[in-house]
């Protein structure tokens, strides 16, 4: 166990130093951010001025021997666009993603769960059918038009949520909707399909002969043989929120999280704060991958880490 | 089963009591920006959510009225020119900050010196850059003094927020400004939300609404969503085909004039018969009415609007005249040939069409139109460029000072940033307009220099864009010319 950490966190420093060296060649190969940020009719002495402030008149290795200096110390800079530490806007922002993350992804799994073992009892019969639809539909429709017609619908046609913004339980509920649906959808496939595997194998229907209580063959023995395959859907669904998949639900909710700032810093060619936020989802992946071994792990004990 | 409908209808009351109006009360209103300020130190970005708030919260030495005219604030009366570099202000007596400092000549001078100081790094600093130092001679009065004659002094004061000396310097002043406006600030939320309050204590008059709060909405539909919800009482940069879903809405001719900026020095557009042809050919009015919905009004062959100094009401907009354009082109034998016209996409309200729909009135006049849109960077790039210049390259230009010095010197000036001639005669009407004191010779001189840009045709001069708000209907407000949020203007049910 110990040496699958190690080994673990080695690969994951060797990735996030990986990221971060192509997001730094990245940021100064496409676009000057000295261009973007002064207005149109800077003198080409104001432009040289602002260029040397930054430092990005220095030579690229230069520039990368420093940047990796200070990565190490986690101080990324001021961001160009904010003017206040690039990290301490992404660690202001970053537990925003994570809470609209946790409840749209939780509201999605306790939905799933029943919804696709139900389905999962009696296929083709009508639950299925209309689970199997139902799921067909939530894939189908993009994520902004949902988060726009949930605006429509509940806040300004009913005004019995608000539309924007973050600050009150109430707020996360359209944004939380939005991001979890597509999610629930996904689950609810792969679960009912996974129970239905698990439902026909003979361990099950000896389960049965032997006379012991239907919730307990299905709810404790059939789901946890089926739910490697739907903790790894979970995992990846929380990584691709984090590595910046929210980014349309924040953007159509103006929920101050990680996603919306991503492209925010984008736009303003903020290459400090770009880099700081890919580094940070970087590390997040890293270490929702590592807690996911660690899951599959108590799920089922039989797997061996290497 | 009767206590668990019980408890659901609490939570469905509970969920209608959290989202409810709140803050949208009596003489409360919200407004909702397209950007959340970066700092609330008013002297160092130029961006447009620090301005929408600090407006409120800062005075200025001399303001403009919602026309644009120029009137003092702070100051007394109109700056004097005591030397032919410098300037005298007088200022209000009793006026103090929000925090107790009082407003003095020093409070001026000491604003001056900080926005000016390179150390400080300012982004504002090409609105000071003439100003060369400042003094106090009195406790109400100074002087500023100016790297030669600078007759836009009063304008560049326009635009200077006076803050105070003291408090300035704590290191948390960026996060609680401290102003002499008619606003104090009460707190920011980042990321949600900025509330300001009525200062009680106003020198001018008081305003009506007692308190307001910024939400920062960039996605245009959903502000428009919270407009129509009931949530905001203002939202900013309404698009025109949403107008008559709002509850209000007010046009205001705006600071942005699209331009094509033609190449005068070489290629195809070096002729002046086919600067005019490219001319005569776009029909202005269509655009202002097809793509803007009658939300802008066709630019009258100059870069200014009618509120800015400088503007000239004897030169009016080419005429759509589409035969004269094609016999123009034909005279000048380059009919069917090809002409490169740059743009972007994104950057600014229907970049892309405007430029779509030009070249399409261009391919109508005879000749094959190259448009190729650039992403911002790369568009960039090609504006600054001097020595591959394009035929034809597609800009907004925007003007906060409403004086034709600024947008002259980098469009008209032969070497400005975005200009496309070697015109000696214009770039030398520009700069003795630059130095000239006398306020009815400098105007002049951008008449001069308006009418020789014209009868050259070095641009394509297409609209002016009209800044759209949406409003609650318990909101009024009539909107100003310099796009200015000030909510003491303001007044609701």
């Amino acid at each position: 166990m110990g040496r699958f950490i190690y080994r673990r966190l080695i690969h994951g420093l060797i990735v996030i130093l990986g990221v971060t060296v192509i997001v730094f060649v990245v940021t100064r190969m496409v676009g000057d951010p000295v261009q973007v940020m002064l207005p149109l009719e800077s003198t080409p002495e104001q432009r040289a001025a602002f260029e040397k402030k930054l430092g990005l008149d220095r030579p690229i290795p230069i520039q990368f021997v420093e940047f990796m200096g200070n990565m190490a110390r986690l101080d990324f800079g001021d961001s160009l666009w904010q003017k206040r530490p690039a990290m301490e806007i992404v660690f202001e922002k970053l537990p925003m993603t994570i809470l609209l993350t946790a409840v749209g992804i939780g509201f999605a799994c306790v939905l799933a769960i029943p919804l696709g073992i139900i389905a999962a009892l009696r296929p083709g019969g009508v639950v299925d059918r209309v689970t199997v639809f139902g799921s067909l539909l939530g894939l189908s429709v993009p994520q902004f038009w949902l988060g726009l017609l949930f605006i429509v619908v509940f806040a300004v046609q009913f005004k019995i949520l608000p539309t924007s913004g973050a600050g009150t339980p109430t707020h996360i509920i359209l944004p939380a909707l939005t991001m979890g649906l597509p999610t629930l959808a996904r689950l609810v496939m792969l679960v009912r399909s996974s129970m239905i595997d698990e439902l026909n194998r003979q361990y099950v229907k000896t389960s049965f002969a032997k006379g012991l209580p239907f919730v307990r063959v299905v709810g404790l023995h059939a789901l946890r043989n089926a739910g490697l395959p739907i903790m790894t859907l979970v995992g990846w669904e929380v990584i691709r929120s984090l590595a910046g998949y929210s980014v349309v639900v924040e953007t159509v909710f103006a929920w101050p999280g990680i996603g919306l700032t991503a492209i925010q810093a984008i736009e303003r060619e903020d290459l400090i704060l770009i880099q700081a936020i890919v580094f940070t989802a970087a590390v997040c992946v890293v270490v929702i991958n590592i807690a996911m071994d660690f899951i599959y792990k108590l799920i089922d004990p039989r797997l061996k880490l290497t | 089963m009767k206590k668990w409908g019980c408890v659901f209808l609490a939570a469905v009351w509970m969920g209608i009591f959290l989202t409810g109006p709140g803050w949208a009360q009596t003489r409360q209103i919200t407004i909702a920006l397209g950007s959340e300020p970066t700092t609330l130190d008013p002297q160092i970005r130029e961006d447009g959510g620090e301005r929408a708030v600090n407006d409120n919260i800062y005075d200025t030495v001399l303001t403009r009225t919602p026309e644009g005219d120029l009137i003092p604030s702070l100051a007394a009366q109109m700056p004097e020119l005591v030397a032919s570099d410098t300037w005298e202000v007088t200022l209000r007596p009793g006026i103090t900050f929000h925090n107790g400092e009082p407003m003095t000549a020093d409070a001026v001078v000491y604003s001056i010196q900080r926005v000016i100081d390179p150390d400080f790094n300012s982004e504002q600093i090409s609105f000071f850059s003439t100003i060369k130092a400042a003094r106090a001679t009195g406790d109400l009065t100074l002087h500023v003094i100016t790297d030669g004659p600078d007759p836009i002094l009063p304008s560049r004061l326009y635009w200077l927020k006076v803050v105070p000396p003291v408090h300035s310097k704590d290191p948390g002043f960026a996060e609680n400004p401290v102003g002499t406006g008619p606003y104090r600030f009460v707190t920011w939320q980042r990321g949600q939300h900025i509330d300001l309050v009525r200062n009680d204590d106003y020198w001018g008059d008081a305003p009506q609404i007692m308190a307001v709060r910024y939400r920062f909405i960039e996605e245009p539909g959903t502000r428009l969503a919270g407009l129509m919800a009931g949530e905001f009482d203002l939202i900013t940069n309404l698009l025109p085909e949403f107008t008559s879903h709002v509850p209000k809405s007010v046009n205001v001719l705006g600071l942005e004039h699209p331009i094509v900026i033609l190449n005068a020095d070489s290629g195809i557009t070096k002729d002046p018969q086919v600067r005019q042809a490219l001319n005569l050919a776009v029909n202005k009015m269509a655009l202002a009415n097809g793509l803007f919905e009658g939300y802008a009004q066709v630019a009258q062959g100059q870069l200014l609007s009618p509120s800015f100094f400088g503007y000239n009401d004897q030169v009016t907009a080419y005429p759509y005249d589409p035969d004269r354009a094609k016999k123009l082109i034909e005279a000048a034998g380059v009919k069917g040939q090809t002409i490169e016209l740059i743009g972007t996409s994104g950057r600014w309200l229907k970049d892309r069409d405007l430029v779509e729909a030009v070249a399409g009135y261009w391919e109508q006049a005879g000749l094959k139109v190259n448009v190729r849109i650039f992403e911002f960077n790369e568009y960039l790039n090609r504006l600054f460029d001097r020595k591959t210049r394009a035929d034809a390259i597609f800009v907004v230009s925007s003007n906060e000072l409403l004086d034709a010095d600024k947008s002259f010197s980098a469009y008209y000036k032969s070497g400005g940033v975005g200009a496309s001639n070697t015109d000696a005669t214009l770039a030398s009407l520009i700069d003795a307009a630059r130095s000239e004191t006398d306020e009815q010779k400098r105007e002049s001189l951008y008449h001069q220099a308006v009418k020789r840009a014209y009868d050259q045709a070095y641009f394509v001069w297409l609209l002016n864009i009209e800044d759209i708000y949406g409003l609650s209907q318990r909101l009024d407000w009539p909107g100003r010319v310099d796009a200015r949020l000030l909510v003491q203007e303001m007044t609701c049910q």
